[in-house]
């Protein structure tokens, strides 16, 4: 048969169609979005005396690592779930929009959303408790908060590709949002023994606070930090594995 | 250059299982260029499988399916280009409002949007005071007519429209059949798929019916009437001295009520 040429689209330019429309839905959300940038600085806060007795890059590292699992566990995995169960996505997929390009800019929106939120912590921090860190410090520490929000978005994906339900998932993401919180920022400080010390150190929330540590004073990098690196690469290929692998783009 | 005369939408011998339920069994048609074909079954018969394998969301055990000439899952991003759709839901983000969902849908077909592009189209459907109003603000009547905008907004050959007026009133109903009248007259080839009788024998030239995963008949409104005038299921589906399309749906299909 012959084949009839309409213009197909390049995937930049569908990227983008859909990156505008994310950022729109991001902003029409901005009071969530707000919410969940002022949670970390509201921890900070409430923490000025871990502050003074750990030092302001720790209690910042570990600010900033409950603000990216709230973004990428609460506000990424259930808006996904949430779109899912409208039919968005369906929607979406019968256009030339590829797969990648759908989910590639939620995530993209989500990400400039972490970063926002580190930049935010970052100036509460220096407002607040005077903490100053040095340029590579900050510049570091934005990065690798970015690169660390990669880990819970692949656990917030992970999540909606084992849940169809859109409910479930609000519950089970919200589950695990709190043990990680409350087992990592109380288990990091060795209240709970030192077993639960070392589990705290290598999961999700112990190896991203680590690396975020660590950038936030490059002069102070270690092999700790290279392995608290490497264990967030794999937790973020696992997870993100995980996410496409079961990932059903309806909910029936 | 293209056949004129090639058929817009190919459908061969797609076979869709769900698990062992055998849902499309080698199913087969074309829509040539300019033509409304109406795939009519009762729930539970294929349609939606069909349906759902046609625009690419379904991946099918056997057969193909190419629009325009090109296969929807070896060539996906070129068929679709050629196919507009309006699902049976309309799901657009509600937080988008219908100018930036025209917009968004513009983008994804590669259109640029100058300025007065969108509000030119919201006014061609009467719809221009609700360029900033939240899709889900709108009426049923008027959802339709954004999702046959967006369906349409890219000049695709081939438009499937699922189940389109189903909730619609009278008036709204009409309003849409004129559409696709139009969209018809464009020369591009429709699928729509329907529950309603009278809405099929008003807008399609050719209607096939579907019934446990099968197409079981396929010919034009009047021509499946005059063929199935005289199966005894058809007389006794018959409750009017005039045998109908419904009459030949329902003989054909049978009465017992489906999913």
């Amino acid at each position: 048969m012959n084949t009839i040429e309409l213009a197909t689209p390049s995937r930049l330019s569908t990227f983008r169609a859909l990156f505008k429309a994310d950022m729109r839905v991001q902003w029409r959300n901005r009071r969530a979005s707000l919410m969940t940038i002022l949670v970390p600085v509201i921890v900070l806060i409430s923490w000025s005396g871990i502050v003074a007795q750990m030092g302001g890059p720790f209690a910042m590292s570990s600010c900033i690592t409950i603000g990216l699992m709230a973004v990428g566990l609460m506000a990424y995995a259930n808006s996904t779930a949430r779109a899912r169960e409208k039919g968005i996505f369906q929607r979406l997929r019968v256009t030339p929009a590829g797969t990648f390009e759908i989910m590639a800019s939620r995530i993209v929106v989500q990400l400039i959303q972490m970063l926002l939120m580190a930049v935010v912590l970052f100036i509460a921090a220096y407002v607040i408790d005077h903490v100053a860190l040095s340029v590579g410090g900050y510049v570091l520490g934005a990065l690798f908060s970015v690169l660390s929000g990669a880990v819970f978005l692949a656990l917030g994906l992970a999540v909606v590709g084992l849940v169809r339900n859109a409910e479930t998932v609000n519950s089970i993401s919200r589950f695990v949002y709190i043990a990680l919180v409350i087992v990592g920022a109380i288990g990091e400080l060795g209240v709970l023994g030192t077993l639960a010390e070392k589990i705290v150190l290598w999961s999700p929330y112990g190896s991203v606070k680590v690396l975020l540590l660590a950038a936030m004073q490059p002069s102070a990098w270690d092999m700790s930090a290279t392995y608290a690196l490497l264990a967030s690469l794999a937790y973020c290929v696992v997870f993100a594995f995980i996410g496409i692998k079961w990932f059903k783009w309806t909910e029936e | 250059m293209a056949d004129p005369n090639a058929p817009i939408l190919d459908v061969r011998d797609i076979d869709i299982w769900y698990g062992t339920q055998h849902a499309v069994d080698s199913v087969s048609f074309s829509i040539a260029r300019g033509e409304t074909f109406g795939l009519l079954g009762p729930n539970g018969a294929g349609k939606t499988s069909t349906l759902s394998a046609i625009e690419g969301l379904l991946q099918p055990q056997g057969g193909t399916v190419r629009i325009a000439g090109h296969d929807i899952h070896e060539d996906p991003a070129h068929a679709k280009a050629n196919m507009g759709v309006q699902l049976q839901s309309t799901s657009f983000h509600s937080d988008l409002t219908v100018r930036e969902i025209i917009a968004l849908y513009a983008g994804l077909y590669g259109l640029p949007t100058p300025p007065g592009m969108v509000d030119g189209l919201l006014r061609d459907i009467q719809l221009e005071d609700a360029r900033k109003k939240r899709f889900g603000q709108l009426s049923g009547g008027q959802q339709q007519r954004v999702s046959l905008v967006i369906a349409t907004i890219h000049n695709p050959e081939l438009v499937l429209l699922d189940e389109p007026t189903t909730g619609l009133d009278p008036q709204s109903r009409r309003q849409l059949w004129d559409r696709i009248e139009r969209i018809k007259e464009s020369g591009r080839a429709i699928l729509l798929t329907t529950h309603s009788m009278e809405e099929a024998e008003a807008v399609c030239d050719r209607i096939a019916i579907i019934d446990h995963g099968k197409i079981i008949a396929t010919d034009t409104p009047q021509g499946l009437i005059d063929a199935h005038a005289s199966d005894p299921r058809v007389q006794k589906a018959s409750r009017g001295s005039r045998i109908t399309l419904e009459d030949v749906f329902i003989g054909l299909t049978g009465s017992e009520l489906r999913g």
